[in-house]
């Protein structure tokens, strides 16, 4: 009996102990000095790095790995406009099918030979291989002319005036490298960036050195190596110890822990990431304009960004965010519920219906979802949230049309190369509507679909910029989605790093990264 | 005068080995104080909806992660939502999906075992074999691999935990019933010319009871811990419902800014658990022949 109070009363203070000491550790953090501890920059990411192949890579982070070893002829500086890199200059022909590139000359590859264009012309060779990512582009190119080592002049098989910044994406490999084929070019990646590859071990890093030959001078830091760490947690508490230097992403809930402390810094920056909830436009209950509406107005987007995002998200006014090309502002869906239930009212549907959300089952999206259906159960929609294997929910998306099961899907979009037409193709033209693409609204608008394929052709910024503007315009009024909010890419840092890039899409450029 | 005190004397004596039982029960405070926790713990399972202070899913956008202040007992969640209502209504969940599963996996459990040590030989094998292949899993990974393979759902969490609680009482039941089979009184009941079935379920199932009720008790505990844990790995209640396990889940995201959400849930699911156990001990001491 004796010894058995006793045991109470240890268990009970074993786990007031843990709480008081959850506590503790929240407020008790270390205030290191702000001084760089060494020159090797490591970044964690929530993610591994990919296999290192700049003309096979889709993600983000392994995009930014290769982009430390290899370069493009044009890029995006940190405003999204497009400037020359490998290029000096390059010029467009009035009818946009003939771009002439005059290149960069005193360039070195790694292996010390020199870029020009026969390793332009290796590299455009290599992509005609319809198995590489990167073919996407050079399919385009129906002729290209190499008329001195610093000239190269390629025309496309149709104008398509998103081409150069798809160029953004097209890295250049060193030609011997190439020319040894595949699996050098995985072990021993060789391009003109400003770092030269040193190791990768899968799942865990990818460390490279600066390149003393680079171009545009090399980097200052003695090496920079990326780590894959996924759990949140560890990611921030190895910011706070300083085992790392920067982070991406940084866990917007944990923010509030780090903030304030006088060595870490948050860089939160507006993105391409468009938030979004698609509404079968096909199902009997979203087929009306008026619900689908009234929808988007009963949806508290301030709420949303707060609850889901503590803060670090935008709100949008358009079907794609504002750092997109010709984006046209509309008039926004505030949180109104009078006039949802007035539009609900006059679409006959006063008396609500039951609905099914799907998405990913990972803690935000769940949490995303779940916000979804609070609100919506105040015009008398009752959700089922139903969360999901990332490749469930894909599998499922992609059913035939006739056996379609999707209600609301929810979702996000973020278009790389910063165009428009890859903002939107995908996920709102007719021809996209699934299987094979993401159109899960299954929203077909015979105008919307012209203006895009017309727009492709025309070079003119001004009617570009009209005919976008006029399929915002649509789609807002459509409302084929529920239009939420477009993300914060949001880095956590050490105050002594400086010159890391972050950008909209989450891509990090480290070529003038320095720690004090 | 003396009849009367012949017909007197039974009665007197069933009256007796209740009140011995209670007697002895009462005696054992840390069990009575655990009846007294766990008969709570129904209340709020019976009425939790009624006495909740606040609806349970009703958002408040203003006050996200709120601290436990005079408003909010237990501080509200990452939607604004009270966490005392969001417990106190998850009670049944929690509860019900132990009471159901144990239930469930005791009835066929306690037939299985009673029928194996009854009738011995190729049954006795069958079931008592079957028995030790689910003891040589470990119980939650057993219960995660039947909901992997039936699908996640409350029901289906109710089902895995079942099929984990039967080899327990298959076992315990057939040893009890083993004991009793050898007896003078079953013997003189065979002799006598009673069937096979009516033996069983009349002369020996309720001698083999006392142990049934030790182990339901027992394995409640263990059924709490099974759901909670289903919920928390997200194969039992869905993400929206109020549920200790599922709300420990989600409140694991937010350990650094609001560690109530984790607090709370954990620690009722600690309590009921360890009330049980501690009730179970205490039947045990009450009932269990061999200690008296």
């Amino acid at each position: 009996m004796y010894k058995r109070k006793i045991l109470f009363v240890f268990i009970f203070l074993t786990v007031f102990a843990f709480a008081a000491q959850g506590l503790l550790t929240v407020s008790a953090q270390s205030d290191n000095a702000a001084k760089a501890p060494d020159q090797d920059l490591v970044i964690a990411f929530n993610n591994d790095i990919r296999a290192l192949d700049p003309h096979n890579v889709s993600d983000t982070l392994t995009i930014s790995a290769t982009r430390t070893m290899y370069e493009s002829l044009v890029k995006f500086n940190e405003k999204q406009e497009i400037v020359p890199l490998l290029a000096e200059s390059y010029e467009i022909s009035d009818d946009g099918m003939t771009y002439t590139f005059h290149l960069r000359s005193g360039v070195l590859f790694h292996d010390g030979t020199e870029f020009n264009s026969d390793a332009v012309k290796a590299n455009i060779d290599r992509c005609k291989d319809e198995s590489l990512r990167q073919n996407r582009i050079v399919k385009q190119i129906a002729n290209a002319e190499y008329p001195d080592p610093y000239t190269v002049i390629l025309t496309l098989a149709k104008p398509n005036n998103t081409f150069l910044n798809k160029m953004t994406m097209f890295d250049f490999i060193a030609p011997a490298t190439i020319a040894a084929g595949e699996e050098k070019i995985l072990r021993e990646p060789c391009g003109t960036g400003p770092y030269t590859f040193k190791d990768r071990v899968e799942g865990d890093h990818v460390t490279v050195v600066p390149f003393e030959k680079y171009w545009d001078g090399a980097p200052q830091v003695a090496s920079l190596t990326f780590k894959a760490v996924p759990e949140d947690g560890a990611r921030v508490a190895m910011l706070q110890t300083g085992e790392a230097d920067y982070i991406y992403p940084m866990p917007t809930t944990q923010i509030k822990v780090v903030e304030g402390k006088k060595d870490i810094l948050i860089d939160a920056k507006t993105s391409n990431i468009m938030r979004y909830v698609t509404l079968n436009t096909e199902l009997e209950q979203l087929k009306d304009k008026r619900v689908r509406q009234a929808i988007n107005y009963a949806v508290d987007k301030d709420a949303y960004i707060k609850t889901v995002f503590n803060g670090y998200a935008s709100k949008v006014y358009s079907c794609y965010p504002e750092t997109i090309q010709y984006y046209a502002p509309q008039p926004p869906y505030d949180f109104n519920l009078e006039k949802a239930k007035a539009l609900m009212k006059e679409a006959g549907a006063e008396n609500g219906f039951k609905l099914t959300i799907w998405g990913d089952n990972i803690t935000s999206e769940e949490k995303g979802m779940q916000f979804i259906q609070q609100q919506l159960k105040q015009i008398g929609i009752d959700v089922d949230v139903m969360p999901m294997e990332a490749n469930v929910v894909a599998e499922k998306i992609q059913a035939e049309r006739d056996k379609a099961e999707v209600n609301m899907w929810y979702v996000n979009w973020s278009a790389s190369s910063f165009d428009a037409d890859g903002a939107i193709r995908a996920i709102l033209h007719g021809e996209s509507i699934p299987p094979g693409q993401y159109n899960s609204a299954y929203y077909n608008n015979e105008e919307v679909n012209k203006l895009m394929d017309e727009a492709l052709a025309i070079t003119d910024p001004k009617i570009l910029q009209e005919k976008y503007a006029r399929i915002q315009e649509i789609v807002w009024d459509d409302a084929p989605w529920i239009f939420l909010a477009s993300d914060q890419v949001i880095s956590g840092y050490k105050s002594y790093c400086s010159g890391i890039q972050l950008y909209p899409d989450g891509a990090i450029d480290c070529s003038k990264a320095k720690l004090n | 005068m003396q009849t009367s005190t012949f017909i007197d004397q039974p009665i007197k004596k069933a009256e007796s080995r209740a009140k011995y039982y209670f007697r002895k029960f009462f005696q054992r405070k840390t069990a009575v104080i655990a009846a007294v926790i766990i008969l709570i713990f129904l209340f709020f399972a019976i009425f939790g909806p009624q006495i909740a202070p606040f609806d349970p899913s009703l958002p408040d956008y203003d006050n996200l992660y709120g601290a436990p202040d005079a408003v909010h007992w237990f501080g509200t969640d990452e939607f604004g939502r009270d966490v005392l209502s969001r417990l106190l209504v998850g009670t049944r969940n929690s509860l019900g999906v132990s009471l159901a599963s144990v239930l469930i996996g005791a009835a066929i459990g306690t037939f299985l075992g009673v029928l194996a040590g009854y009738y011995g030989g190729i049954i006795d094998s069958i079931v008592m074999r079957g028995s030790d292949i689910l003891f040589a899993m470990p119980d939650i990974l057993l219960a995660i691999a039947i909901v992997a393979i039936i699908g996640p759902g409350i029901i289906n969490v109710v089902i895995a935990v079942a099929v984990f609680t039967i080899p327990s009482f298959a076992r315990i039941m057939r040893s009890a019933t083993l004991s009793v089979k050898s007896s003078l009184y079953v013997e003189a009941a065979r002799s006598i010319g009673c069937k096979n079935s009516r033996i069983l379920w009349v002369h020996i199932f309720p001698s083999t009871v006392q142990s049934m009720i030790v182990n339901f008790t027992m394995r409640i505990g263990t059924a709490i811990l099974a759901a909670a844990s289903l919920s928390f790995l997200g194969y039992g209640a869905k993400v929206d419902e109020p549920d200790w396990g599922a709300m420990l889940s989600s409140g694991r995201n937010y350990l650094d800014i609001a560690p109530h959400l984790v607090y709370f849930p954990g620690l009722l699911i600690f309590i009921a658990v360890l009330a049980f156990n501690l009730l179970g001990d205490g039947l045990r001491d009450t009932l269990d022949p061999k200690l008296k």
